[in-house]
């Protein structure tokens, strides 16, 4: 035949594979031989699992009787993938795919080695109650956690990949059944617009489709529970997935979600409302404390009754300088402790906080830099900062205090009552997706969360 | 009807007990206050019922959509600008009120311009924010502030500094022909449910109005009525009340928390007046800015595909306050309310039939 001589289109496929992973050390093109059989592998040794290879692939090759055999057995495979174009196969070898010259055609499997697929411990959102294990940071290990806890045909995964240049996938993962069509399409459309070229961790995804540049509190909640992801699944929400990352992302997430801790769902009645009751006043107080003391010692100290007026003057007695110098000051040593205890090794946390929290504060009061009453404030504060659930809107808080503080030096009582309004009017005026973020909610939680109609 | 439209009317309530109306009332003690309450009370839910049966037949439209439809053009543009300068008065009324409360009760070291300045910042942002949000946020607020209303009114019902003596002296000047500036002063508090010709955008679905929510509102507008001029009375006592700049910040200066860390209730409800005053200005202003905008429509005001209209009403809206609270004094202020109520309550007539207009020519 006139063409013998000329390579097939396979043959040019594969080289033109092969060239494209050249220059690293660690492509193997293997070709494999016995009697008439014949057969060549392509991979990247350091993400395809060597050992798995060799059990279905190469073994199989060996004992099977014919190259029909051979054929027959490797397109049975179940983690055979599609082969849609020489570019889609150029990246799933990145990932960890082989590609296999059987005859005049190649087939793709996935012989992924992954080593980041241990469960961990719960660290960021522990629980007394509940369960005990989070994600990993491997992708389809973290997508049978979910599944394996919400049984139920309607639940849809679906892939994509972001990221300009590393090319992460990307698990969107909702209830069919429930989610809320607007906010998917709005999501999905957001994510495919996305002009990033490293994505890293979920986190960052809710900070680059926000809709604003610079935003103060988070639309979208960060957990790393499964029992959260599952039980926000079932109210209709969307969940996202990165490979790589141990947590997840909720959209949409209104304002109560955040101060919502798991175990609401499992105590008794009246003590999750008491440990309730107990957060939103967390928020209150780590709020307005600061600029509180700061109005109630410059400018209304005849708000409060005559002896607590005096005993706060009294504690100042010797204190240099005005008010609002001494709470920031104080202020901004805890947040620097804050700071430096969640950068720090653990094993130097505990001196950290020891040479700054009782030294530094008793120090201060006894050289009289700062009042008693404004370290019992300054702790008060730094606690019930951290009786918000989720750590993305105890961050914000810590901020909008600053604001407050800023409000009460300008105004007095009068500043901090509005800078809880103009806060509050910001809140509200958010969305998320498309979801009121602040409006409070009489209806049963059935209600609220309709169901789609079908 | 919706849990919204009670906001409304509720804030409208609330926001005028602390300073104009119970001053006009008490002025007309002795000559028809009392009626003209009870007339008020009718003639208030009359307007009430009105404005929301006819809001409630155009879900999910505002006056000036409506106007647009069914008027013509220049008309319908002049009569949104006349109301935007009712509504910008009736917000400019509540803020002057209480930055001279502020002045004098709360933070008497600063200068009046900043006190103003302070609070027309915070309303500048809220103004500008969608309508639901403002609702939203009317809505927390009033919540809010629900536990220290209760809690004061408690207190004032069963202090025993309030003479029973005195309101019963009051009662007795019940057989007197009513007053016109009591009535108009004392209708003013229900009006607030006139607010829908711009938050009715908000209400998209139809809601039934029942005898039921009419009485309920009637029950809680007597209710603040009562309350407004009778308690003064029981705690200052009838003589001289006229006198008192402010009645209700004397009254509430009375009240003592024993046990409470704040002692003086004049502080909680200084604080709690500055709450709901706001949420009356930020809910009068959001109307005046979005009927505002749109009667002007023109693009000529844009910067890099922002339109600045509303950016440049909030300009207009802060020159024109500052400049008043300067000028105005705390005599005129009440003198001037109180013309305003009388000339609110005879144009409101207008705007009733311009609702009846619009009506007819959306039935043919």
């Amino acid at each position: 035949m006139p063409f013998k001589n000329r390579k097939s289109d396979v043959e040019v496929e594969l080289e033109w594979l092969i060239n494209e992973l050249k220059p690293s050390s660690d492509i193997l093109h293997k070709p494999l031989r016995l009697d008439d059989k014949q057969a060549e592998l392509v991979y990247i040794k350091s993400v395809v699992d060597g050992a798995q290879l060799q059990q279905i692939v190469i073994k199989p090759f060996f004992e099977l009787a014919s190259e029909q055999h051979v054929e027959a057995y490797l397109k049975s495979l179940p983690n055979q993938q599609e082969f849609t174009s020489k570019e889609q196969v150029l990246l799933e070898l990145t990932k960890g795919s082989v590609v296999v010259k059987l005859k005049d055609e190649l087939l793709l499997f996935e012989i992924k080695k992954v080593n980041t697929d241990t469960v961990r411990e719960t660290n960021i959102e522990p629980t007394i109650m509940g369960p005990q294990y989070a994600l990993s940071e491997d992708l389809a290990t973290n997508l049978n956690l979910i599944r394996q806890r919400y049984h139920k045909p309607s639940l849809t995964v679906e892939t994509m990949e972001i990221g300009k240049k590393s090319n992460q996938s990307l698990a969107i993962i909702y209830d069919e059944e429930y989610v809320l069509d607007g906010v998917l399409e709005q999501i999905k459309s957001q994510l495919e617009s996305l002009d990033e070229p490293v994505v890293q961790t979920s986190t960052q995804i809710q900070r680059f489709i926000n809709n604003q540049k610079r935003s103060l509190i988070p639309i979208m909640m960060m957990t790393e529970r499964t029992d959260r992801v599952v039980y926000n699944l079932a109210g209709g929400k969307v969940v996202l997935l990165l490979d790589g990352s141990p947590t997840t992302i909720i959209a949409p997430a209104i304002f109560w979600d955040f101060m919502t801790s798991m175990e609401d769902n499992y105590g008794m009645y009246w003590v999750t409302k008491f440990s309730k009751f107990l957060r939103y006043l967390g928020l209150f107080v780590s709020l307005i404390l600061p600029g509180l003391y700061v109005a109630a010692t410059s400018f209304n100290p005849e708000v409060f009754r005559v002896e607590l007026a005096l005993s706060i003057a009294g504690s100042r007695i010797g204190v240099p300088y005005p008010s609002f110098i001494e709470v920031l000051f104080m202020l901004i040593f805890m947040e620097l402790l804050t700071e430096a205890s969640i950068r720090l090794p653990k094993a130097v946390t505990g001196t950290a906080t020891t040479v700054g929290g009782l030294i530094l504060g008793t120090a201060a009061t006894e050289a009289a830099l700062a009042s008693n009453i404004i370290i019992i404030i300054v702790g008060a504060v730094a606690i019930s900062t951290f009786v918000i659930p989720i750590n993305e809107m105890s961050f914000a808080i810590r901020f909008m205090r600053y604001l407050l503080l800023l409000a009460a030096t300008l105004a007095g009582l009068a500043g901090l009552t509005l800078g809880l309004i103009g806060l509050l009017m910001y809140v509200a005026n958010r969305d998320s997706f498309g979801e009121p973020y602040f409006k409070i909610f009489f209806k049963k939680k059935q209600a609220e969360t309709r169901v789609k109609p079908s | 009807m919706s849990r919204y439209f009670y906001y409304l009317v509720f804030v409208n309530m609330l926001a005028n007990v602390v300073a104009s109306v119970p001053k006009i009332l008490l002025a007309k003690k002795s000559e028809g206050a009392i009626v003209s309450m009870i007339l008020a009370i009718f003639i208030g839910l009359a307007l009430c019922y009105i404005v929301a049966r006819f809001f409630n037949a155009f879900p999910g439209q505002g006056l000036p959509e409506l106007m647009g439809k069914y008027m013509p053009g220049w008309f319908g543009k002049l009569l949104l600008l006349f109301i935007a300068g009712a509504w910008s008065v009736a917000g400019l009324i509540t803020l002057v009120t209480y930055s001279f409360l502020l002045k004098r009760f709360l933070t008497p070291d600063m200068p009046l311009v900043f006190i103003t300045s302070i609070l027309l910042f915070f309303i500048s942002y809220g103004i500008l924010m969608k309508t639901s949000s403002v609702l939203y946020t009317v809505e927390f607020v009033l919540l809010c502030c629900l536990p220290v209303i209760v809690l004061i009114m408690i207190k004032s019902y069963t202090t025993p500094e309030l003479e029973w003596d005195f309101i019963r002296e009051a009662m007795m000047h019940t057989y007197e022909l009513p007053s016109f500036s009591a009535l108009s002063a004392s209708t003013y508090l229900f009006l607030g449910g006139f607010n829908l010709i711009i938050f009715n955008r908000f209400f998209t679905k139809k809601h039934k109005i029942t005898i039921k929510q009419i009485l309920l509102i009637g029950l809680l507008g007597g209710g603040v009525l009562f309350t407004t001029y009778f308690i003064p009375i029981g705690m200052n006592g009838f003589e001289g009340i006229e006198k008192i700049a402010y009645p209700w910040i004397f009254t509430s200066d009375t009240l003592r928390l024993d046990l409470g860390v704040i002692e003086r209730i004049l502080f909680v409800f200084l604080i709690l007046y500055l709450a709901i005053s706001f949420l009356s200005i930020l809910i009068h202003w959001h109307v005046v800015l979005e009927l505002t905008k749109s009667v002007i429509t023109t693009k000529r005001f844009k910067f890099k595909d922002i339109n600045l209209t509303p950016y440049i009403i909030v300009g207009v809206i802060w020159l024109g306050s500052i400049q008043i609270t300067k000028y105005l004094t705390e005599y005129q202020l009440s003198l001037f309310s109180s013309y305003f109520f009388n000339l609110l309550l005879c144009s409101l007539f207008g705007l009733i039939s311009l609702f009846w207009f619009i009506l007819r020519r959306a039935k043919s």
